[in-house]
């Protein structure tokens, strides 16, 4: 049964579910959205099957009609939602037909029938979700009168039915995009939040040491595996390590955290800083043994205060960049620990330990290898030697001076720095400072 | 549409004198190292020498270097040679840090590799 002719008053009404009809059509997401391939050969194709002049895919909201394709209306992108209709067609779960508006009550008032362009025959098909909701119409519009034919009609409702198909569709398809941000995004704040929990919030406070650290991030799609700490030994000493473990993502995050605790706890049953790197080799290798072997590289060091104020130092280094000892009178040197050997896959792995004293004035900086592996602008690897370089070009007398100069090394690579990158900087207060600062 | 290029080949060939040499070339990291690990997984460490020709590896991240060590100790395992050829000097450097250049039979080249093993 068609609808063709009903009460006038019928003309200005809103549908009784307007409210669920307008969450419907925001549902989806389509209104104000730019012109389509997919709807223009719709409006084209319902204006050709009726050999009409105009036709659109028409959306109503609250007060206009917008059009998402329209064929022959030159530029007309939306109408008021005047009476008469698209808004009199969105009250019928069938084709509505206006075949000549000039004689037709419901019509008469509508803005397009009384001016430009003058329309005198309208049929319109509602575009129906699943629920029964009608968010507007497939129509064709004429200046003539005319009679549509049933074929015209069926036609005029499938694609209707085409363009709420189109709807599904793309709604899918936004859900689906916005679930995997969504699920990505979540993963991702997992993973971030897993690693910080993995590094000190905040560095203990060190008698007559200053102490800093930093963890800079490369990207934030790839979670890397760095780590550092610094903490008391039950004899008055200090320990502290900066490593890497290889790897990256969740998997590198629980290496990380085993690996930590492992030095931490080891660092208490022998502070030796080789013994405590043979006993992390000894746990990654009971840990990781078979099929997906894991490795780390590490810096594990103690500090023992000295009665001047400075402080001896002993470093072993598994496969790890040397620390830089920065001293007061400007020279840079590492504290090697070449031949030390990468943590938890080799054999027989060699751990090399050294000793020296920082004094006041002298810091140490220990780095992982996103830093010296970095590239910059001319392709070149940084190295040691673009670090230590970079170091000498700035008077750095305290741990944060060596992390800000770090950072503007950081920032001026730029790109070049394609891993994550951890730094911890120790120094020991120069006498001379508080000198000038007195002199002031 | 043109297939992207591919980061990392992995190319597997038996020596005519007889080891199997692996050509490594492009970028060795945690997205590709897999390719790898199903070379060196495949490669006859029991009957064979085997060489990785690295002289066409641009980088090499932390995942790749485990793959190396897997290969090293399949080889130390089977008691069969195992040397890696064409090592730059950027990744010799990394090598070193990590003290791998006390474990790997390191070779410039292929040929230089194949004619050791005659020596």
């Amino acid at each position: 049964m068609r609808a063709t002719a009903s009460p006038a008053q019928e003309s200005a009404a809103r549908p009784a579910d307007e409210e669920a009809r307008m969450a419907a059509v925001r549902r989806y997401r389509i209104l104000d959205t730019p012109p389509d391939g997919a709807f223009d050969r719709i409006a084209s194709l319902a204006a050709r099957i009726f050999e009409a002049p105009m036709a659109t895919v028409a959306i109503v909201d609250t007060d206009r009609v917008w059009f998402k394709a329209a064929h022959g209306l030159d530029g007309v992108t939306q109408v008021g939602r005047g009476p008469g209709l698209c808004a009199s067609a969105i009250l019928h779960g069938e084709p509505y037909v206006v075949t000549d508006a000039a004689t037709d009550v419901r019509a008469l008032a509508n803005p397009l029938v009384r001016g430009e362009p003058g329309i005198r025959f309208y049929a319109a098909a509602p575009i129906t979700t699943s629920d029964g909701l009608r968010l507007g119409t497939v129509n064709v519009l004429d200046t003539r009168p005319r009679r549509p034919t049933d074929t015209q009609l069926d036609a005029l409702q499938d694609l209707a039915a085409l363009v709420m198909e189109e709807l599904e569709l793309r709604l899918s398809a936004i859900r689906t995009v916005t679930a995997e941000r969504d699920r990505r995004a979540e993963a991702e704040h997992l993973a971030r939040t897993l690693q910080r929990t993995l590094l000190p919030p905040a560095l203990p406070t060190v008698p007559g040491l200053h102490a800093a650290a930093a963890y800079h991030t490369a990207t934030e799609q790839e979670v890397g595996g760095d780590f550092y700490d610094l903490f008391p030994l039950n004899d008055g000493r200090w320990a502290f390590f900066l490593g890497d473990v290889c790897g990256k993502g969740p998997d590198a995050a629980a290496l990380t955290s085993l690996t930590r605790y492992t030095l931490r706890a080891a660092a208490i049953y022998d502070p030796d800083p080789c013994a405590a790197l043979t006993n992390l080799d000894t746990v990654l290798k009971g840990e990781y043994q078979g099929s997906s072997p894991r490795y780390c590289t590490a810096v594990f060091g103690v500090l023992d205060p000295v009665p001047d104020g400075s402080f001896d130092i002993t470093v072993a280094g598994g496969g790890h960049p040397p620390a830089l000892a920065v001293r007061a009178d400007g020279t840079i040197r590492p504290l090697s620990t070449a031949g030390g050997q990468l943590v938890g896959m080799l054999p027989r792995p060699r751990f090399v330990q050294t000793t020296t004293r920082l004094f006041p004035g002298d810091g140490l900086l220990l780095y992982t290898d996103g830093l010296t592996e970095a590239r910059t602008p001319e392709g070149a690897m940084l190295g040691e030697e673009g670090l230590v370089r970079h170091l000498a070009t700035a008077a750095v007398r305290t741990a944060d001076d060596l992390l800000e100069t770090v950072e503007v090394l950081l920032k001026r690579l730029g790109d070049g720095v394609s891993d994550d990158t951890a730094l911890l900087a120790l120094s020991v207060p120069a006498h001379t400072d508080n000198r000038i600062q007195e002199n002031r | 549409m043109t297939a992207p290029e591919p980061l990392l080949t992995v190319d597997p060939r038996q020596d005519p004198s007889g080891p199997c040499v692996i050509e490594v070339a492009g970028e060795l990291d945690h997205h590709t190292a897999h390719l790898l690990t199903e070379a060196v997984d495949a490669a006859p460490f029991d009957s064979a020498a085997v060489i990785i020709d690295l002289s066409g590896m641009t980088y090499c991240d932390s995942t790749g270097i485990t793959v190396l060590i897997t290969a090293y100790r399949r080889a130390q395992a089977a008691g069969s040679a195992l040397s890696l050829a064409g090592v730059s000097p950027d990744q010799m450097r990394v090598f070193s840090v990590v003290g791998l250049d006390q474990v790997f039979t390191f070779h410039p080249t292929v040929e230089a590799a194949v004619s050791s093993l005659h020596r």
